[in-house]
């Protein structure tokens, strides 16, 4: 335990990260190496102002708060204070990987395991700088207050991620895969998928034709429905944006119309998976958010010091991409319920329409945009043609409106590189899905 | 064997604004270590936090290179030189300057609500190797990303102020905050058609960058693959991998092997002409491509090619010198791609009209695309250094391009 000082808040959040990189090039090994860095991200509050510092130096924290605590200024009352009031007094000890980390799986199995998923890459002629990479993440945190805070979790992730260059005569594309999750045993399931993967984006490069620019109906798939509903909504959910401008609270007040009647837009970190975050950066207990219920807006995402402005409850979302920055409002896993419908019913209506099957990237503010990379057009009800598609976009909120399907089965996705990006903090792991979602019209480009 | 030694030594004050006050103060320092043996075509590398240990780093470099990675590379022999860039506000004024700019802020621009950073850094980044080479370059800079809400819109934010510079003046910096407010809160609109279009070279150069990359050109995945050598966009376009700390503000001047080049930038595309891909000694030498100084590796991994801050070669004055015709201006452009057929497109969330090189006004909801080769070959107009906004010291370029609403 650490001893904190009275008339201050005060916590500390240590982690203890280890990596493991290992990655093949055109045949050879390219990378190998196991990371362990341990830090520490100290926050002091007096009531009017934050100090931070983060240290690699574990072992004098207690030196390293004290230099805090000389610039603040001493709060007999700072127990009162609301943002204080607001922290979770949490004891826990939740290691929930300890029996399968990859700490202990030698690199020599992670590098064999790499290794097989390499043929894929020189499975057709027109492949070539094959790139596979084997990624994995073991943290254990640990969490302290000067109220009384005291918690101790982890944390995984481990994945494979490959990539080939596809040239044939004219047509090129520049191919990927990737998969996230918990459990290195589950790795070694994914060959076939893999491979198919692969062969559609094959196929994808041959054939596909240029989109025909316009406004459409649109059919995600539960990856781009979880990108959207992160793009889309995640991002206006989280309530630091709310924070500076007073007459943002009646601009978006809980009950009001967000969406189609048929949307609802969750948020929770106890799912397992990439955005898996039990207690948050400030201690606080994660638990089951609606951002928007049967298309009116239920909730928003909150930091202890959110929380307090607004007057609404925390929510475990205070979180930092690692001990170098303080938390802040981020998402964890972010996904849209299931509705009624099968993906074929959701594209028999669909006279000329386009379906978005996978997505390099996006980004949300007032408009919405996703970057598709292997999409196909639909033709009276049925998927056609591979298209090229640069961007999907739309105004989140009309968007949001025009969603009128939504298929029987979520799917969870989880990613092993890459992540949130959010100002400096970049990346945040976070999870992400949905159904498939049919909008009536989004602008393709 | 060889050897080479890095230590980057990164020190920061981060102030936080919330409705248009600091609510607090974040310091770091950080020392990240890397030690790289060469022994018969393979590397070992090794790397740490902290204090630099070169007994322990040493030995654990040799041992990694049990692992065989192979990498063949030459290193730099007694090239030596030291560099530091960049006068920016004393620590202990950063505060006290910050909470003036942010008050004068309020005052003159009383309808946007004002959030998030600016911070002042030192990053001071060594190299020496055993041939005798040692290289220093400490760089001074400043950094706002600034966020402005138009209050009332319900918008997460409207625009921003986000720049890395290497001297600050308060009144500049209000000047172009002025002068974006007004043009803000100005209206303005635009039929669909194809304009001038002016952006910062990451508008459009970030997404497609990737086509510079060593591995894709090589495997002709590439839009340019094959086209070294040849002219591929306008004579006006010159476009380079700045490590210049003296415009890729807090940069250090040398690549993560030791090399730099030229007035410590990369030409990629000079006049038009493709000359150089991003590589690495090892892809270099593998793929046959020119050397560049464009190494980028993490502190305990094996280098590969990477990518700093993209430089546009000015080639005129002013934006008149471009065009005097109806512009459009991106402010926040949308996280834009480009199809593997070169199509790029991207939606925009705030744009100005630009008449006679003047702002005008704000345009409604945009979206532009063109053609990769056209952007950068006929429909390029050129670029001009710090041409709307001086404070911020950016490069804008322009191209015709397709406007949609």
């Amino acid at each position: 335990m650490i001893d904190f000082r009275k008339d201050f808040y005060a916590d500390v959040r240590i982690e203890d990260r280890f990596t493991t990189e290992v990655s093949f090039f055109n045949g050879s090994l390219k990378e190998s190496k196991e990371r362990r860095e341990v830090r520490a991200f100290l926050r002091v509050y007096d009531g009017k102002m934050w100090y931070y510092s983060s240290t690699t130096d574990t072992e004098h924290i207690r030196e390293a708060l004290d230099e805090l605590y000389s610039v603040a200024v001493p709060d007999a009352d700072i127990e009162k204070d609301p943002v204080v009031k607001r922290f979770e007094i949490n004891k826990d000890h939740l290691e929930s990987f300890k029996e399968n980390s990859v700490r202990n799986i030698p690199i020599s199995e992670k590098t064999e395991l790499i290794r097989a998923f390499l043929p894929i890459l020189s499975s057709d002629p027109c492949m070539s700088m094959p790139m596979g990479k084997y990624l994995d993440r073991n943290s254990l945190y640990k969490f302290y207050s000067s109220l009384g805070a005291d918690i101790c979790y982890d944390y995984q992730t481990c994945g494979i991620v490959l990539f080939c260059s596809m040239v044939e005569n004219e047509k090129k594309l520049s191919a990927m895969w990737q998969h996230g999750d918990t459990d290195f045993r589950n790795l070694r399931g994914l060959f076939a998928e893999a491979e198919d993967a692969f062969k559609e984006q094959a196929e994808f490069m041959r054939n596909s034709v240029p989109v025909e620019a316009g406004d459409y109906p649109v059919v995600l798939s539960p990856l781009a429905a979880g990108i959207f509903a992160h793009e889309s909504f995640g991002h206006k959910s989280e309530s630091d944006f709310m924070i500076s401008d007073e007459s943002m609270k009646d601009e978006w007040q809980i009950g009001k119309q967000a969406g189609a009647p048929i949307l609802t837009i969750s948020e929770w970190g106890e799912l397992p998976g990439t955005g898996y975050t039990p207690y948050d950066d400030e201690g606080t207990r994660a638990r089951k958010n609606y951002l928007i219920k049967d298309g009116i807006l239920a909730g928003r995402l909150h930091s202890a010091l959110t929380s307090a402005v607004l007057d609404e409850d925390v929510t475990g979302n205070a979180r930092a991409v690692d001990c170098t920055f303080e938390p802040i409002v981020r998402m964890t896993t972010t996904y849209i319920e299931a509705g009624r419908d099968s993906f074929e019913q959701l594209i028999a209506p669909i006279k000329k329409g386009y379906y978005i099957k996978t997505v390099m990237h996006g980004s949300g503010m007032s408009t919405f945009t996703i970057a598709p990379s292997v999409s196909y057009e639909i033709v009276d009800g049925k998927l056609g043609r591979p298209v090229q598609i640069s961007v999907i976009s739309g105004n989140v909120f009309e968007t949001l409106g025009l969603i009128d399907g939504l298929s029987d089965k979520v799917e969870m996705k989880s990613f092993v590189s890459g992540g949130c990006g959010k100002m400096e903090q970049y990346p945040l792991p976070v999870g992400f899905g949905g159904p498939y979602v049919r909008v009536s019209r989004m602008k393709v480009q | 064997m060889e050897k080479e030694k890095m230590i980057w030594r990164n020190s920061s004050v981060s102030l936080n604004v919330t409705a248009g006050k600091i609510d607090s103060y974040r310091k770091n320092e950080e020392t990240k270590n890397t030690v790289r043996v060469y022994d018969d075509g393979k590397i070992g590398v090794a790397g740490s936090l902290g204090e630099f240990d070169d007994g322990r780093l040493t030995e654990a470099a040799k041992n990694s290179l049990g692992y065989g990675i192979e990498y063949t590379c030459e290193l730099n022999a007694n090239r030596k030189r030291e560099e530091e860039i960049g006068d920016i506000i004393p620590e202990k004024e950063f505060m006290p300057r910050m909470h003036a700019l942010l008050d004068r802020f309020s005052t003159e621009c009383p309808k946007l609500a004002v959030s998030n950073k600016i911070n002042i850094s030192r990053l001071s980044s060594s190299y020496e190797n055993s041939l005798g080479a040692s290289l220093l370059s400490i760089s001074n800079s400043m950094e706002f990303t600034l966020l402005f809400q138009n209050k009332g819109s319900g918008n997460l934010f409207d625009y921003g102020y986000c720049c890395s510079v290497g001297k600050y003046d308060e009144d500049a910096v209000m000047k172009d905050c002025r002068l974006m407010y007004d043009a803000f809160y100005n209206p303005v609109d635009i039929e669909e058609g194809e304009y001038p279009v002016f952006m910062t070279a990451g508008d459009l150069l970030g997404t497609t960058v990737t086509q510079f990359y060593a591995n894709t050109y090589a495997s002709g995945a590439s839009l340019l693959s094959g086209k070294l050598g040849e002219r591929v966009f306008s004579e006006k376009f010159t476009f380079c991998d700045d490590r210049n700390p003296q415009t890729a503000h807090g940069s250090c001047f040398f690549d993560d092997e030791g090399e730099f080049a030229e007035g410590y930038r990369q030409v990629l595309v000079k006049d038009g002409v493709l000359k150089s891909i991003l590589t690495c000694k090892q892809l270099s030498r593998m793929f046959e491509l020119p050397f560049a100084a464009t190494a980028g590796a993490a502190y305990d991994g094996v280098p590969s090619f990477g990518f700093n801050s993209g430089y546009i070669k000015s080639t005129a004055n002013s934006v008149r010198e471009i065009t005097s015709d109806k512009a459009v201006l991106i402010v926040e452009a949308g996280g834009g791609d480009m199809t593997p057929d070169g199509h790029f497109a991207t939606p925009v969330q705030l744009a100005f009209l630009v008449e006679n090189g003047e702002i005008k006004g704000k345009l409604p909801d945009i979206g532009v695309s063109g053609e990769y080769f056209d952007l950068l070959g006929k429909d390029y107009l050129g670029a001009a250094d710090n041409a709307f906004f001086p404070s911020m010291d950016m490069t804008y370029m322009a191209c015709r391009m397709k406007v949609s609403r």
